[in-house]
């Protein structure tokens, strides 16, 4: 099985198959991470405007790093900017959120809003070490910070998620 | 793969091994794991994904033609290289055949058969030059793509 980055590498030559074969491989921890940052709006903008860039800058990609990390380094990049753009507001309640159970849809709709409302560096290490089970070190050269920034915010988020779980269960 | 109440347990217990904050004020660790697990979008990926392949993919097909090309010149310049020399070569042979021909058998004879032969020549190089793009672009030795 061919590596992302030996993908990457084909994508400069325009092979399609290396890009369904990466859109494969991460549409769903790439929409994810992003609707989870920007609280479910603009996904597919961003989620579109991710890879073309992926696309575009493919020729620049340096195959000595890891695809997921300069990959997921783009879509922080361009969550910030949405978020400079927009202020950040609550997460509607998703069109396929609409059959399911009715509990379990306000809970999750209740957990995306908390998550929509930390801090955006809290958010970002979150997203990043905990839903997408990078290392603490790959996180930090995302975000382009010391490794002890990273798990100083990671304590501080999850401080905050468990005092805000906590007032939310009183 | 999706993240687990249990995979959010053991990155949160690992965290915990790691922070001396955490061990010294314990946080509720089952609770974040959770409320971690609760927060998962409902969101189809497959369908964010075939919308984004069909915007790119005249991105790719426009870099993938660009390419062609470069590979059918290259690949043109590097079998006209020895032209000159095969040119020469044959035109050698075609003269040598004709004094020889034309020693044993009438001019004219001799003159039709190395001129029919010339124009033998002529159309097998111009078969072999325009085979070179299409055999670039095809690359047939390589493993055909899939349909999209």
């Amino acid at each position: 099985m061919a590596s992302d980055e030996d993908l990457v590498g084909r994508l400069v030559d325009g092979d399609e198959l290396a890009l369904r074969e990466l859109l494969r491989r991460y549409e769903r921890p790439l929409s994810h991470f992003i609707y989870r940052h920007t609280g479910g709006r603009d996904v597919e903008d961003l989620y579109q405007e991710t890879w073309l860039r992926v696309v575009q800058h493919a020729a620049r990609f340096d195959r000595s790093r890891r695809f997921s990390t300069w990959l997921f380094q783009i879509a922080v990049n361009l969550c910030r900017d949405w978020h400079r753009r927009r202020p950040p507001e609550p997460a509607l309640l998703p069109d396929s959120a609409a059959n399911d159970a009715r509990p379990a849809v306000e809970a999750r709709v209740d957990a995306m809003r908390l998550l929509s409302t930390l801090p955006e560096p809290q958010r970002e290490v979150i997203l990043l070490r905990y839903y997408q089970d990078l290392t603490e070190d790959e996180v930090a050269h995302i975000l382009d910070c010391p490794k002890g920034t990273v798990k100083s915010r990671l304590h501080n988020t999850l401080a905050r998620l468990a005092a805000t779980v906590a007032g939310r269960e009183q | 793969m999706p993240m687990t109440h249990d995979n959010h347990r053991a990155q949160l217990n690992a965290h915990h091994a790691d922070c001396t904050e955490c061990q010294d004020a314990p946080l509720p660790l089952d609770r974040i794991a959770t409320f971690l697990e609760t927060a998962a979008p409902a969101i189809d990926a497959a369908a964010l994904s075939r919308q984004t392949f069909a915007q790119l993919r005249p991105e790719l097909q426009r870099r993938a033609m660009a390419v062609g090309w470069r590979r059918i010149a290259i690949g043109l310049l590097l079998s006209l290289l020895p032209l000159p020399l095969v040119l020469a070569y044959n035109v050698c042979f075609l003269r040598l055949m004709y004094g020889i021909l034309s020693a044993l058998l009438p001019g004219t004879l001799a003159t039709y058969l190395v001129l029919s032969y010339g124009a033998f020549l002529v159309l097998l190089f111009a078969t072999t030059y325009a085979a070179i793009p299409l055999l670039v672009v095809h690359r047939p030795f390589e493993t055909p793509a899939a349909p999209a």
